[in-house]
């Protein structure tokens, strides 16, 4: 039996639900930065199963500008935790409710 | 056979993916999350999208992740304190986020069941040579949109992550020894006198500036 479509549709909710699970649950400015990143993921398995299912490579080509802006948003967003913990010495985001360096 | 390898990989990314969540070690969180990107990797390759594979352990795997990884060690921040109870009011969000994501998976499988992927597998739809010419065709301005957004990535991590306020401009650091300037140690110097007096050590330099010294600050913890 060959993997059908709706198994790789299914798995990246799975994935997806995960990542928002985490986001939701974690504490940890880092930890839910890799949750982000997880779903993320979840979303490009259902560019690129949708572009193997139509043999279009637009959805691979798009898989490849979400890394590109997910490498971005990693570079700032991991600068801007590292100048959130130089002043509060702390990676919960409950002691980051202020919006102020 | 390949059925078999999907649930295989598959299972990996779930079990890798509840592992990023459980742990409370955000090392552990990352190398669970490295697990994640690798089968995720061999399912573009089962997709035939060998190019998107390629790229996902490069950069995901290799490099977003290093620099994660490299983040963590940096601040060095291990214990995730005690925790507050929160989990009042996080277990129905739990429960409902569960109760979604079953009727999501229940809704995919049932109503999308039509999903064989077509037969000709071995197209050239995921080769390098046809994900080239579409981007640099077809989809040149998001391309082109892209690399603004890289650039303003790296000017915006370069300031964000830069220290400021702490030592005057006219401040010298050379290694091997402590150079500063004059008008640093003694204020009533003028201001533009850039004479270089000499230190040895850290410690001796922060008492010349009158700050507390980076020896201190670490052994605080």
């Amino acid at each position: 039996m060959e993997p059908q479509l709706s198994w790789y549709l299914a798995l990246s909710a799975v994935l997806f639900t995960i990542g928002v699970a985490g986001v939701i649950i974690k504490r940890n400015v880092i930890a839910m930065f890799m949750c982000i990143e997880l779903m993320l993921n979840a979303v490009n398995l259902t560019f690129v199963s949708f572009a193997s299912f139509f043999q279009d490579v637009t959805g691979q080509l798009f898989v490849f500008i979400v890394m590109t802006v997910a490498a971005a948003e990693a570079a700032v967003g991991l600068g801007i935790i590292i100048a959130i913990f130089r002043t509060r010495e702390s990676l919960d985001v409950d002691d980051a409710s202020i919006l102020k360096l | 056979m390949l059925a078999l390898l999907f649930i295989l990989f598959a299972g990996l990314a779930i079990g890798c993916a509840l592992a990023v969540v459980a742990q409370r070690n955000p090392l552990y969180s990352a190398i669970s999350l490295i697990g994640v990107f690798i089968s995720l990797a061999c399912l573009y390759v089962m997709l035939a999208a060998p190019f998107i594979a390629a790229v996902q352990v490069i950069v995901y795997a290799g490099a977003i992740m290093v620099l994660v990884v490299f983040v963590i060690l940096l601040l060095n921040v291990e214990h995730d304190d005690t925790r507050r109870t929160r989990i009042g009011f996080l277990l129905p969000a739990a429960l409902v986020l569960a109760a979604v994501l079953i009727a999501e998976v229940a809704f995919i499988l049932v109503s999308v069941d039509r999903g064989s992927f077509p037969a000709s597998s071995a197209s050239s739809i995921g080769s390098t040579a046809s994900i080239g010419s579409q981007l640099f065709t077809s989809y040149l301005l998001p391309f082109e949109i892209t690399s603004i957004l890289l650039l303003m990535a790296i000017v915006g991590a370069m300031t964000l992550a830069r220290r400021t306020k702490e030592l005057s401009p006219n401040a010298r650091v050379i290694p091997g020894a402590q150079l500063l300037a004059s008008n640093i140690v003694d204020s009533s110097k003028p201001l533009d006198d850039t004479t270089a007096i000499e230190t040895d050590t850290v410690e001796e330099a922060a008492r010349l500036l009158g700050i507390n010294s980076p020896r201190d600050a670490s052994k605080r913890d």
